[in-house]
Order: structure tokens, then C-alpha cells, then sequence
């Protein structure tokens, strides 16, 4: 395909300026990251901002809650959206529609209609400041939207993968293991990465969840920081660029495969 | 991510066979189904359930309830808060949905064409703010919209002097958060349209450019009528995303200034919480989940009629 | 959709009304213990013999997140501790809006702490008195002495008739450790270079105002984008036109005052006049409440009306250049300017070891522990004038609070109310500063709020 060099210049430029709007804000908070705290006033890039917020907002623990509920939410969520998927996006049955429909609509539910109920709930059967009370509500949320993707995975294989896999005479439970998951593991990965962002930037359920606060996540680490030091706009942006971090970094050395996996998933269907 | 379920419905025969070639038995399905509709019933629809429950009493979330009917549903037809913050949800999906799909159109559309160098870094940085957690979106954004922010300071290099605090003005608060949201999903959308751009046959193009058509008749007469379904996908979620918008109204604007960006969502959480009029919130949710409901089946119907049979 | 879905949401459609009406059978709280209301309900075996409770563990939830206010609870707790070898702290400390959002939830369960910081609002304080989850604290303030160590004008704050109707008198809900005070923070130095003297009147301030715009100086500095800040420009503001006793009725919500007088218009209408003439610059609605003050700190502004709580934060930056003053005397010549306590500690009615809470509320408020506070940097609520630094921002502080308490009045904050009043003031100011309603409109707007909670 030939592209005029008037376009292409064109093309460099709406593509630069659209990355250098996406990019600005979180430079942004960069440099102030690297600012001086309020009432010094030397120049200069503070590095130590990022030290003194790490250790004054016991952000280490806070990561680690992290990192625990993300793995048990992505991993649990991700079980459930497989063997969900697969039941939709290659059998056929009585109210498979109806029932398709309903994890659909756990995709429009704001969290904000159900953490009360859920409070309450967990409160009676003391699920309150356990991990499961923080990650349960939100494998729920996340089953709902990979049962939602993991169905169009299965539908696009091939039609006649499984007549083959019966022919050898497979189970349903060792043809979706060995048959239909391999050649689907990079949209596989593409969820449990999309589910371990979310899960990584909730909020409101950690912060309901976990009266004690045993299992405040990081994002909440943040707020509890904003309390104490809320003056302090480069040390608030220490924090904020902790907390970001790990996501970035992970997205960063693993965009490629990630973007290739949405790309090669999106257009199943 | 995927296309909507409009494009993908169940072809169901009218008698019910075996689920499949390799399943055993007609409970299969139901038996793979089962954990995930456990954990989802119990985790969401119950609580859902109980929400609809709290909205016909008034109760504060302590101490006895009162059960008052449909009342708490006929207040909110004259709440100036309620409606106020719905009318600004429904402004929020013009910069969540349709402007990130304007944009993300254009820019699915310069990146397939290819030959542009560093095309994964590009695709890379547009998806970035997908990335961050709001919570430091907001600490970042908030910088900008400072009336010593960064910008008035790009508007300053214009030669235009202003020291608006953008999210404190009546006039353009509830657009500077849009446009925070134009920002956050923007990369989303350019993604999804460029999965669907990339799966176009490229004879179709071929066949475009012996007719003579330049790049803009070519967007118009092949590319776009291909992703019409990645289109309604990628307008289901951003509008999803928009009407559920509740962190970023939070940490930006609480509401303000006045109500000027009020949205449902918000509300839900503020009487809840603040004023603690469980079923008042627990109305505005249930309101809040048909309406996100409604738009949803309207737009996947709309993308539906108009695709090539 | 194609044409079978729409079948299928019908269908979806109907399974959950029909699951909705299954559910509205059994009303909300049925999940949670305490649907009986306990109020009424008056402690009867009042013990201050700690030792011989055995090994308890005191779950404690506050607020006190910040540098000082940790330092010194933590002070006083292990203090605690060492006077009560068989009582050990479980203390989880969060933002006051977490933990207030928090409390909310938890009071209705079986697992409450013991201690508990409750903002002393209707919306919050009241509320839970309403709904009796909270333990009246009158018998331990007998057994204490509490009424003696602390004024009238302090406990009014925390007290409540148990129906939780009427607000200032009542039962005992809680005490408090600090005093707050909403003033005027300036520089010196600033108010040298334009050759003004700190105002002892409302005219003279009224004129250092003007002085300072036409000086090309910012007037006053505010950061109003949370709603809230606002309030405390306009409580001192209040009070040069409103007699204080109408103030408090219309910030405890109790009833028999109306903010449609003159001197409630009188207010708003000057509150409106600095919005719309600059005096808080281009857009305080749209500046940080933080960055306005760390703006002042370097040399924005003239003067900075805002609460005590500034104080230890711009000290460490501006240092004797600081200082701070009580809004002039108002009407009748009395000093009166919002304030009053910190966040009082409270025990809920449901907790397990009331007797214990109490001797630890009393331990954290007696004389000795009012001295760690001061040591740390906060302001006691007690002693204020005795405790007070010697110099700097900070004697100047403790000066102000005691000649208010004193002398003057406290004046509740506004949004103590009604449960919905700190967002219909919050928004109400903000709509008056940048016009986009008129100030009879925003004061209608509280008064509805009000007269509907008042009835």
C-alpha cells in the first residue's frame, strides 16, 4: 500500500499530538513527584520524595494487600470466566440467552448499588476484614465481564475442532483443557491482565470491605497518605507515582503481548 | 475486547440435542456454568436484589425501616439533585463515548494504514491513562485545572490569559471532567476499532483504490462500514463507564461547584454514606442500573439495523 | 439484538421483579442484629475499677491521622496501657471521611469497637443517639467528674436528648480532646509592606480588604473545590451580622430561628459581593484547599481565613512571620466565631467493654494528657491559656481559642445542622461566590433544609 508523504507527515503528527495528550498528565505528575516539598527551595530533581513517601506511608504493606487480592481475584475470576465461557461459547442449551443476559447486566451494576447489602451481609458471617471479603464482590464483578469475553473466545474456534476432540474420544473436561484453551491463551492472558488492573485501582470496595483496615489496598494507602501529608503536593505525588508504578511497569514491559492478545481477542466473534 | 451480543446471539435450534460434540450429558453446560452463577448470584444479584428490597423502605442504614412503597421512586421525580445529576451523566457520554470514538476512529484509521514508525509505541502510549489508577488520575488532573495549573499555563504560550480554576467554574467543570474521561478512554476505543481494522480483508481496499478512492473515501466507503460491530462494542462499555462515573466526580469535584457535575452514581454514594438515606440511594441505584440498562439494548439495537445484512 | 433476545430480556426483566418482590418480604436490617433500638437503655453497673476486669482488648477507631494528633495519641495510649497492664489497644486510625462513612456501617452490627471518633453533626452524632447506638455517657461523667473539668460550652457539643431530637443539651454522647477555631491567619511582614495594622474591627478589616485589592494583592485566600472550606469564611462572617444565639439554633438544627432575617441576607450578601468582586481572586471554587494554603505560605494573599489546624503546617514553613487573630468582635461587641471541639470519642451502645472505653475516654481528657497533646503540637481543649506556647503562631492560637470560649462564643459549625446541611451549605456557598444563584436564593435553599429538619 502506497501512502502519500503529505499523509504520512499528516499521520505523524495527529499521532503525536494525541500521545503527547496522553501522556502529559501522568508527566505531569512526575515532575511534581521530583519537586521540592513545600518550604524548600533549592531546585534540583528530589528523589528522595519517593523514599520519604514510601516510608512514612507504609506503602510496602499496602502493595502487598495489593498484590494478594489481585492475585486471588484474577485467578478465582478467571477459573470461573473459563468454564463459563466454554458452557456458553460452544454448547447449546435450554436458556443459555437468558442466562448470557444476566452476567451482562452484572457489567451495568455500580458497585456503589451493592457494597451496602454486601456490607451487611459479610458483617453477619464475619467475612468482614478477611481477603475474601475485599475480593469476593470483586470476582463477582469481574466473572460477569469474562464470562462476557471468554464466551466470544470459544465461539470463534473453529467449528469442527470439537467434533474432532470427540472423535478422539475426549470428555468435555479434557477438550477444553487440551483442545480449546491453548490457542486461546493470549486472550486469556489479555483479561486476567485487563481484571488485575481493575482489581489493582479499586476503591470503594477495599474501603467498605475492611472496617479494620486489614486489608486496605493501595489505592486506599493513598487517601490514608492524602489525610496526613495532604499539603505536601510533591509528596502526594510520590505516592501517587508508588502506587501507579507497578501497574505501569508490568504494562510497559508487557504491552506488547498485552496489545497483541486485545487485538487477536477483540476481533473473535 | 469483544464484539457485543448482538453479534454474537445463540443460534438455538428449536429442539435441545446434546450440548455439544463432547458433552456427556445435558447437565454439562449447566455443571461448567454452575460456579461461575454461584459466586456471581450470590456476590451480585442477591446484594442487587436486597438493594431493590432497601428502596421501597426508609431506612437510614441503622435502627428500624420504615417501608413507604414507591416513594422513595416518585421523590426523585422532583429531586432538582437527582435529575440535575442525571442530565449530567447523559452529557458525560458525549466525552466518555462519542468523542473517544470520533477520535479513536481517526486514529485506528492513520495507525492501519500503517507505515508509521513505532506504531506499537504509539498504540502503547494513547492506552496508557487506561492504565493508571484514578486515584493518581485525579492528583494529576487536579494539577492541570489549577488556576496556576498546567493548563493555563499551555493556554499562556497562546498568548490567551487565564487564570480559570477549571474545575471550580460553573461554566466548564462539567466538561474539564469530561474531558478527563475523553482522556481515560480514548485508548480503549482506538484499540478496539483497530482490532476490527485489522481483521478487514485488504482486497476490499484494493478493490476501493482501483475505483480512485483517495484515504477519506476509502474510511468512509470500507473501514467503517467493517467495524460497525467493534463500534457498538466499544459505545456499550464507554457508555457503561460513563453512567457508572462515581470516583472521578469524587475526587475532582465532589459534585461542585454547586451541583454542576452531580452524576448518579455520586449521588447514590453521598446519600448513602453522607446522608445516610439508604433507600433513597438504593432507588437512585436501582434508576441508575435500568437506565445504564435501557441505553445499552438502544445501542446495540441502532448498531444492529444498520449493519450489512 | 436480533429477535429472540428481546424474549430473553423480557424474560430477564420479569425474573427480576419477580425476585424483587420476593425479597421486599423481609425488610432491610434483617441481615444485621440490632433492630431493636437500644436508646433509653441507661448503664447501670458503673465500674472505674479497671484491674479487675480481667484482660480486655480496647478496639479504639480514630481519625487523629496527622503528625501531631498521632503523636500524641499514641502518647496517651501507651500510657494507658502502662497504668492497665490488662487492658491492651486495638487502634485502627483513618481519614475522618473514611472513618465516618465507615461508622455508618458498622455501628448496626454486633462487631463494634469500643472507642469511636463520631463527628458531633446531626448527621452523624444525632443520628446514631436517634437510633440508640450510642451509650449514654452521663453516669461515668458523674463518676469522673467530667462535668467539672470540662465548660458547659464544651459539652454542649456532645450532648443530646436521647431521642436525638434536641441538640446542646441532653444525655453525654462523648468528649473531646482538642479545641478548633476558625480566625484569620496572616503575614506580618505582608501586612508591613502595605502599611496596615491587624484589624481589632470589622471596618478596619473591611478596609485592609480593599487596601489589599487596590495593593494589586490577593484579599483573602481561599480553596474552595471541596465545598466545605467556604463554610468557615462565612461562619465569622455570620457572626458580624446574626446574634450568636440565633447561630447556634441554626447550626445545632434546633428549632425557633430562620436564616431568612436580615442579618442571615445581610451576610450572604457581602459573602456574595467578595466572590463576585475578587476578594478571594479569580476562582476559589476552583482551587485546592491545600494548595491555597501552601500558596500562602509563600507569599500569596494577605490574609487566610481558615481553622487553627493550619497553624503547626504553615509555622514550619513561615515561622514567626505567622501569625493568626479571631475574627473582629460582631455584633454586641462580643467575639464569637465557629469552632468548638475536636472530633469527640464516643462509645457505641453495642460495644464490648463500655466501662474500660469510659475510663480511656477519661484518660485521654484529663489534665496531664491535655499537657502531651499541647507537647505535641495540638490544641488541648482544656488549659488552652495555660498550655499555650510562648511565642508564635501558636500562642497566638491558644490566646484566641480561650478568649472565645471565654469571653465570646463557639459557634457550631454549620453543617452540624441537619444530616443533609453540609451539602446544601457547601453547595449553596459555592453557587453564592461565583453567582450562579443570588444570595436569597442560596439562604432559601437553607432554609428548606432547615425548617424540613425542624419541622
Amino acid at each position: 500500500m502506497r501512502v502519500s508523504s503529505t499523509e504520512r507527515m499528516l499521520n505523524y503528527v495527529v499521532l503525536t499530538l494525541f500521545a503527547l495528550f496522553a501522556v502529559a498528565p501522568v508527566a505531569t505528575i512526575f515532575v511534581t513527584a521530583l519537586g521540592p516539598q513545600l518550604g524548600i527551595a533549592t531546585g534540583g530533581l528530589h528523589w528522595g520524595n519517593f523514599a520519604e513517601a514510601w516510608a512514612q506511608g507504609d506503602f510496602g504493606r499496602a502493595l502487598g494487600r495489593s498484590l494478594a487480592v489481585a492475585a486471588l481475584v484474577v485467578t478465582s475470576a478467571l477459573a470461573l470466566s473459563v468454564l463459563a465461557g466454554y458452557a456458553f461459547g460452544t454448547m447449546r442449551f435450554p436458556g443459555s440467552t437468558l442466562l448470557f443476559y444476566l452476567f451482562l447486566l452484572g457489567l451495568m451494576i455500580p458497585a456503589e448499588a451493592i457494597v451496602i447489602p454486601l456490607f451487611f451481609d459479610f458483617q453477619a458471617i464475619g467475612l468482614t476484614d478477611t481477603i475474601w471479603g475485599v475480593a469476593l464482590p470483586q470476582i463477582a464483578q469481574s466473572t460477569a465481564f469474562g464470562a462476557f469475553w471468554m464466551r466470544a473466545q470459544f465461539r470463534a474456534l473453529p467449528e469442527n475442532l470439537l467434533e474432532a476432540a470427540a472423535i478422539d474420544g475426549s470428555t468435555s473436561w479434557s477438550a477444553l483443557w487440551r483442545i480449546c484453551v491453548p490457542p486461546l491463551l493470549p486472550s486469556i492472558v489479555t483479561v486476567a491482565v485487563l481484571m488485575f488492573m481493575w482489581t489493582w485501582n479499586e476503591f470503594l470496595i477495599p474501603l467498605v470491605m475492611s472496617p479494620y483496615k486489614t486489608w486496605a489496598t493501595a489505592p486506599l494507602a493513598l487517601n490514608v497518605f492524602q489525610g496526613q501529608y495532604t499539603a505536601d503536593t510533591a509528596l502526594m505525588a510520590s505516592a501517587g507515582v508508588i502506587i501507579a508504578a507497578p501497574i505501569v511497569v508490568a504494562f510497559v514491559f508487557g504491552q506488547r503481548y498485552f496489545i497483541n492478545g486485545m487485538l487477536e481477542g477483540a476481533t473473535r466473534g | 475486547m469483544t464484539t457485543p451480543p448482538s453479534r454474537a446471539e445463540v443460534r438455538a435450534p428449536r429442539r435441545w440435542g446434546r450440548p455439544s460434540a463432547v458433552a456427556g450429558s445435558r447437565a454439562a453446560p449447566y455443571l461448567y456454568l454452575l460456579p461461575a452463577l454461584v459466586v456471581y448470584g450470590a456476590f451480585m444479584l442477591y446484594p442487587l436484589g436486597r438493594t431493590i428490597s432497601y428502596s421501597f423502605y426508609e431506612w437510614s442504614g441503622f435502627g428500624a425501616a420504615t417501608f413507604v412503597g414507591l416513594d422513595n421512586y416518585t421523590s426523585l421525580l422532583g429531586d432538582r439533585a437527582f435529575l440535575a445529576a442525571i442530565w449530567h451523566a447523559l452529557v458525560l457520554i458525549v466525552f466518555y463515548s462519542l468523542l473517544p470514538l470520533a477520535v479513536g476512529l481517526v486514529l485506528a484509521a492513520v495507525l492501519r494504514r500503517g507505515q508509521v514508525r513505532g506504531l506499537g509505541i504509539y498504540r502503547a502510549l494513547i492506552f496508557l491513562p487506561q492504565v493508571i489508577a484514578l486515584v493518581v488520575v485525579a492528583v494529576a488532573w487536579r494539577q492541570i485545572y489549577a488556576p496556576t495549573g498546567g493548563l493555563n499555563s499551555l493556554l499562556g504560550l497562546f498568548g490567551i490569559d487565564s487564570d480559570i480554576g477549571w474545575l471550580g467554574s460553573a461554566d466548564f467543570a462539567l466538561s474539564a471532567v469530561g474531558v478527563i474521561g475523553f482522556w481515560l478512554e480514548t485508548g480503549l476505543v482506538m484499540l478496539l476499532l483497530l482490532a476490527g481494522m485489522t481483521r478487514i480483508p485488504g482486497e476490499l481496499y484494493e478493490a476501493a483504490r482501483l475505483d480512485g478512492a483517495g484515504p477519506v473515501r476509502e474510511f468512509f466507503a470500507v473501514t467503517l462500514p467493517s467495524v460497525r460491530g467493534e463500534i457498538a462494542t466499544a459505545l456499550v462499555l464507554t457508555i457503561i463507564a460513563a453512567l457508572k462515573t462515581f470516583d472521578l466526580v469524587y475526587m475532582t469535584t465532589r459534585g461542585g461547584p454547586g451541583t454542576a457535575t452531580t452524576v448518579p452514581a455520586f449521588e447514590v454514594f453521598n446519600r448513602a454514606f453522607n446522608h445516610k438515606q439508604i433507600g433513597s440511594a438504593a432507588a437512585v441505584a436501582v434508576v441508575l442500573t435500568v437506565l445504564v440498562f435501557i441505553i445499552n439494548v438502544f445501542v446495540s439495537r441502532v448498531g444492529e439495523e444498520r449493519r450489512p445484512r | 439484538m436480533k429477535s429472540r433476545p428481546t424474549s430473553s430480556l423480557r424474560a430477564l426483566g420479569g425474573a427480576l421483579l419477580v425476585s424483587a418482590l420476593a425479597l421486599t418480604a423481609c425488610a432491610p436490617g434483617s441481615g444485621t442484629p440490632s433492630e431493636e433500638p437500644t436508646s433509653g437503655e441507661t448503664i447501670t453497673d458503673v465500674t472505674t475499677d479497671i484491674e479487675s476486669l480481667g484482660d480486655v482488648e480496647l478496639v479504639v477507631w480514630d481519625q487523629e491521622v496527622r503528625g501531631s494528633q498521632n503523636d500524641a495519641l499514641e502518647a496517651l495510649n501507651a500510657a494507658f496501657e502502662d497504668k492497665y497492664p490488662n487492658v491492651t489497644i486495638n487502634r485502627t486510625s483513618q481519614a475522618n471521611e473514611d472513618l465516618q462513612q465507615q461508622i455508618a456501617l458498622a455501628l448496626g452490627g454486633d462487631d463494634v469497637p469500643d472507642v469511636v471518633q463520631v463527628n458531633n453533626a446531626r448527621g452523624d452524632m444525632g443520628q446514631y443517639v436517634a437510633a440508640g447506638q450510642l451509650a449514654d455517657l452521663t453516669p461515668y461523667a458523674d463518676a469522673y467528674g467530667w462535668t467539672d473539668r470540662f465548660p458547659d460550652s464544651v459539652l454542649g457539643k456532645v450532648r443530646y436528648s436521647a431521642d436525638g431530637t434536641t441538640f446542646g443539651e441532653g444525655n453525654l454522647y462523648g468528649l473531646p480532646q482538642t479545641g478548633e477555631i476558625v480566625g484569620i491567619f496572616y503575614s506580618q511582614s505582608k501586612l508591613d509592606e502595605l502599611g496596615l495594622e491587624a484589624p481589632t474591627t470589622w471596618d478596619e478589616y473591611h478596609a485592609a480588604l480593599d487596601a489589599a485589592l487596590e495593593a494589586g494583592e490577593l484579599p483573602m485566600v481561599l480553596g474552595n473545590i471541596d465545598q466545605w472550606p467556604a463554610l468557615h469564611v462565612f461562619g465569622p462572617l455570620q457572626a458580624n451580622h446574626v446574634p450568636a444565639d440565633d447561630i447556634v439554633a441554626l447550626g445545632m438544627g434546633n428549632a425557633g430561628a430562620s436564616w431568612l432575617d436580615e442579618g442571615n441576607v445581610a451576610a450572604m450578601e457581602q459573602f456574595a459581593t467578595w466572590g463576585a468582586e475578587g476578594y478571594f481572586g479569580s476562582s476559589p471554587n476552583g482551587t485546592d484547599y491545600d494548595a491555597a494554603w501552601a500558596d500562602f505560605t509563600t507569599g500569596t494573599g494577605v490574609f487566610l481565613p481558615a481553622g487553627n489546624w493550619l497553624g503547626a503546617d504553615m509555622e514550619a514553613v513561615m515561622g514567626e512571620d505567622l501569625r493568626f487573630m479571631a475574627p473582629p468582635p460582631g455584633l454586641d461587641g462580643q467575639v464569637a466565631t465557629t469552632g468548638g471541639t475536636g472530633i469527640p470519642f464516643s462509645v457505641p451502645a453495642n460495644a464490648d467493654n463500655v466501662a474500660v472505653a469510659a475510663a480511656y475516654i477519661d484518660f485521654i481528657t484529663t489534665e496531664e494528657a491535655m499537657e502531651i497533646i499541647a507537647e505535641n503540637g495540638g490544641m488541648p481543649v482544656l488549659n488552652t491559656a495555660d498550655l499555650a506556647p510562648e511565642s508564635g503562631v501558636q500562642n497566638d492560637i491558644y490566646t484566641a481559642f480561650s478568649t472565645v470560649s471565654e469571653e465570646g462564643t463557639l459557634l457550631p459549625y454549620l453543617d452540624y445542622a441537619t444530616p443533609t446541611f453540609a451539602d446544601t451549605a457547601g453547595q449553596g456557598l459555592q453557587e453564592a461566590l461565583d453567582g450562579q444563584r443570588t444570595p436569597e436564593e442560596v439562604l432559601q435553599a437553607f432554609e428548606d433544609d432547615y425548617a424540613a429538619f425542624t419541622g
